[in-house]
């Protein structure tokens, strides 16, 4: 029998199209964080390093910044542990998935979004205000540190939250089974199945969320009411926006550089090896609860609590916003052709769909040269990249190309484009967390016949990662366009407020005290936001269920898309 | 003519190497016989190009390939399990060894929808693997394995775990593939299958 000929030339079937376009993005993000870093010091006459403890105003900032964000974490995990704690022990009560969901929210819930709700609920005129002053006695003020630890703890307790029992739901179920078995009370079921399951997940999760804390933009500038509670972030947009101070903008960037890199070399020593994502299945073990009736009404009224906690923000945002739509698409009570809000909306999603999907092209590329067998230096390159941009902090990202690019960086647009590719950068580590599992779920014995069947480059990737990662990928890039979307951070920076994004309009909004306008424009970014989840969602699921059909050979002889 | 030549392979920790040496001629079958452990699926590995050898040969029509990617070797192999790609169609999973990218011709499909009838399989083209018997699965996966028209079939115990009519029918398979010049490297432990399709044995 003659060797028929070979189908080998598979398009992008070398190794090296798997390998050095993922290595070549990892380098530019490397070389774009040096550059924005290492314009931050040469290009700026850096202040004296001593100015840190002569200058009052310098010393406070980074004070308060590590003091609020020790509280949001210590205040985050306390609550965050009991709600954990009680979903594991509660695997099966109505709403338990949309409670789930609604807590991986703050992913993609702008943070301005969410200040805008939080001022309708614990603001001057809030619904919560008015009950604790007149009910309760108290003298509650919002702005200060009071509202940023609120709102850092409203966006972060729910996700550490979900972290934490994602790590519970993690113990092995024979532990779990013994501990049924012995009977034990829940401080013994504690000690000897919780904690051991959520120990490893504790020092990267505090870190993640001292993180976000310690750089916590849009929520210290709208509830910082002041030069008393000012973050590092804020203090370098003040020092380049209204002081022009880039030396000291520098300085503050690299304190910040440098606490974020430390902890994070920290939480790395200590094993970062848990996912600190939640998982996108429901969670549900299906042990029993075997707790008494008083036990879980009180579990019930602690969840209650936490709910109520989590949802009359977002009630607030939607009663005080639906009101004011009319008027933000009808301003003098006809539609007016460009109204602020669709002009915002358009300009937000030039940016958020481009950055989405480089986020997303950027993680897959990654990922593949990450999967190429050999684990040299240069794919463990590919991984710190990847995460590099949890360590450098946007602003300081921002600042140092800002500085860079400056005399050249003429039009608005440049801007924009400089925006969509940090934020992109932004979305990087939590989008290539997505699709990790799913692009590497080819099992080796389907690689092997993959191997053989010269089922390699982009057929490899149509017929067998595809038909995976479709859904993964459709979300991840929800999760991307989501997290651009609701940037207030770099776009603070290199927006112009004549050309406001939607959330750079709801703060102005906000700072003008217009706050049915911003309760509309912040429904309205809810209301994008959802219509982008719902339409990826749609794109990731196949046209047809049953069968694979319709890849069949007899209709399908050119890959449709990818 | 498959050449086997001093194939010498040991897995991290192994103190005493395996070395394969064996010749086929085409239209032949040989089978490889040993207890669990003795190195037949490793052997079957090294010869599909999934494990690298320290040392040796793999010679194919007096030409080495063992530097060879699975891929360029004229080989197709079928395991015990685990042949077909889950997510696809019979169909597509068939149309895959025919053109890795599924860019079939009328004459391909033709030929799909011919040797899915002569394995029975006439109406579960559109099926998913999981809707199958193991020995659905299995003729599936040799129906792809013939219609790849590759010169050597590797086997990795293929028959064992079927029922004896699922056994007779790919036995029948084999044979008229033998029959044709194709050369198999057949791994079983299984004796009768040794009898009915081996013209030589080799120990391990």
């Amino acid at each position: 029998m003659s060797t028929p000929i070979r189908h080998s030339a598979a398009p992008f079937s070398q190794p090296g199209w798997r390998l050095w376009p993922g290595l070549a993005i990892a380098s530019a993000l490397i070389v774009l964080a040096m550059a924005g870093l290492g314009a931050l010091v040469w290009e700026t006459s850096l202040p004296d390093m001593s100015q840190l403890w002569r200058s009052r105003y310098l010393r406070t900032v980074v004070i308060f910044t590590a003091w609020q964000a020790f509280l949001s974490v210590a205040l985050s995990l306390l609550v965050a542990l009991p709600v954990a704690r009680i979903l594991a022990r509660q695997p099966a009560f109505p709403g338990r998935a949309v409670l789930l969901r609604l807590m991986e929210l703050s992913l993609v819930l702008p943070s301005i979004v969410a200040v805008s709700g939080l001022v309708s609920v614990y603001g001057r005129q809030g619904w919560f205000t008015g009950f604790a002053n007149d009910w309760l006695g108290a003298s509650w003020n919002l702005y200060g540190i009071n509202g940023i630890v609120l709102a850092h703890v409203f966006f972060n307790a729910p996700l550490a939250a979900r972290i934490l029992l994602q790590g519970i739901e993690g113990a092995p179920a024979s532990q779990r089974r013994v501990a049924a078995q012995l009977g034990l009370g829940r401080w013994w079921y504690w000690r000897a199945v919780e904690w051991p399951a959520i120990k490893p997940v504790l020092p990267g999760l505090a870190a993640l969320v001292f993180t976000l804390c310690f750089t916590s933009f849009a929520i210290v500038m709208t509830l910082g009411g002041g030069p008393a509670a000012t973050t590092i972030e804020v203090a370098i947009y003040q020092s380049l926006r209204f002081e022009f101070d880039a030396g000291q903008a520098a300085l503050l960037a690299m304190v910040q550089l440098f606490i974020c890199g430390f902890l994070w070399w920290l939480a790395a020593r200590r094993g970062l090896t848990a996912s600190l994502l939640p998982d996108r299945r429901v969670a549900a073990h299906r042990s029993k609860a075997g707790s008494s009736v008083w036990a879980r009404i009180c579990d019930g009224a602690a969840l209650g609590l936490f709910v109520l906690f989590l949802l009359m923000p977002l009630i607030a945002i939607f009663l005080r916003g639906l009101p004011g739509m009319g008027a933000a698409f009808f301003p003098q009570g006809s539609f007016s052709g460009n109204p602020a809000l669709l002009d915002a909306t358009l300009r937000s999603l030039a940016i958020a769909l481009p950055a989405g999907l480089m986020s997303v092209s950027a993680a897959l590329l990654i990922l593949a040269s990450g999967s190429v067998g050999a684990k040299s230096a240069l794919t463990r390159l590919t991984s710190v990249a990847a995460y590099l941009p949890l360590m450098v902090p946007p602003l300081v990202l921002g600042t140092g190309l800002f500085l860079l690019f400056r005399p050249s960086l003429g039009s608005s647009n440049q801007g924009l484009i400089l925006v969509t590719l940090i934020n992109a950068m932004m979305a990087l580590p939590f989008v290539l967390q997505m699709l990790r599992g799913p692009m590497g779920s080819l099992d080796l014995g389907s690689r092997q016949q993959a191997d053989q069947l010269g089922v390699l480059g982009w057929y490899r990737w149509r017929w067998l990662h595809w038909p995976r990662l479709r859904r993964p990928l459709a979300l991840a890039m929800a999760y991307g366009t989501g997290l651009s979307l609701g940037d207030f951070g770099v776009i603070a920076l290199f927006g112009s407020p004549g050309h406001p994004t939607l959330p750079v309009l709801l703060y102005q909004q906000l700072g003008s005290y217009r706050i049915d306008a911003a309760a509309a424009t912040g429904l309205w970014l809810i209301l994008i936001l959802l219509a982008l989840f719902s339409l990826f969602n749609r794109l990731g699921t196949p046209a047809r269920k049953p069968g694979w059909t319709t890849n069949s050979p007899r209709t399908v002889t050119e890959p449709e898309h990818a | 003519m498959l050449e086997v030549k001093n194939l010498v392979f040991a897995y991290p920790g192994q103190k005493a190497p395996w070395n394969f040496n064996f010749t086929v001629m085409p239209g032949q079958c040989i089978a490889i016989h040993g207890a669990s452990g003795s190195g037949k699926s490793t052997l079957m590995n090294l010869l599909a190009g999934f494990l690298e050898p320290q040392s040796g040969d793999i010679l194919w029509q007096d030409k080495s390939i063992r530097n060879h990617a699975p891929w360029q070797r004229p080989m197709t192999s079928v395991f015990q399990e685990h042949n077909l790609f889950e997510h696809l169609s019979v169909e597509a999973n068939i149309g895959l060894g025919i053109h890795p990218g599924l860019k079939l011709t009328q004459e391909n499909q033709h030929a799909i929808e011919l040797g899915l009838q002569s394995v029975g399989l006439s109406s579960f083209g559109s099926r998913l693997p999981g809707d199958l018997s193991g020995g659905q699965r299995q003729r599936v996966a040799l129906l792809r394995a013939i219609l790849r028209q590759q010169p050597v079939l590797l086997l990795d115990e293929p028959l064992t775990g079927l029922d004896s009519d699922a056994r007779d029918l790919l036995r029948q398979l084999l044979l008229e593939q033998k029959s044709q010049g194709t050369l198999i490297v057949l791994a079983s432990h299984d004796q009768e299958d040794r009898q009915v399709l081996a013209d030589s044995v080799c120990s391990l």
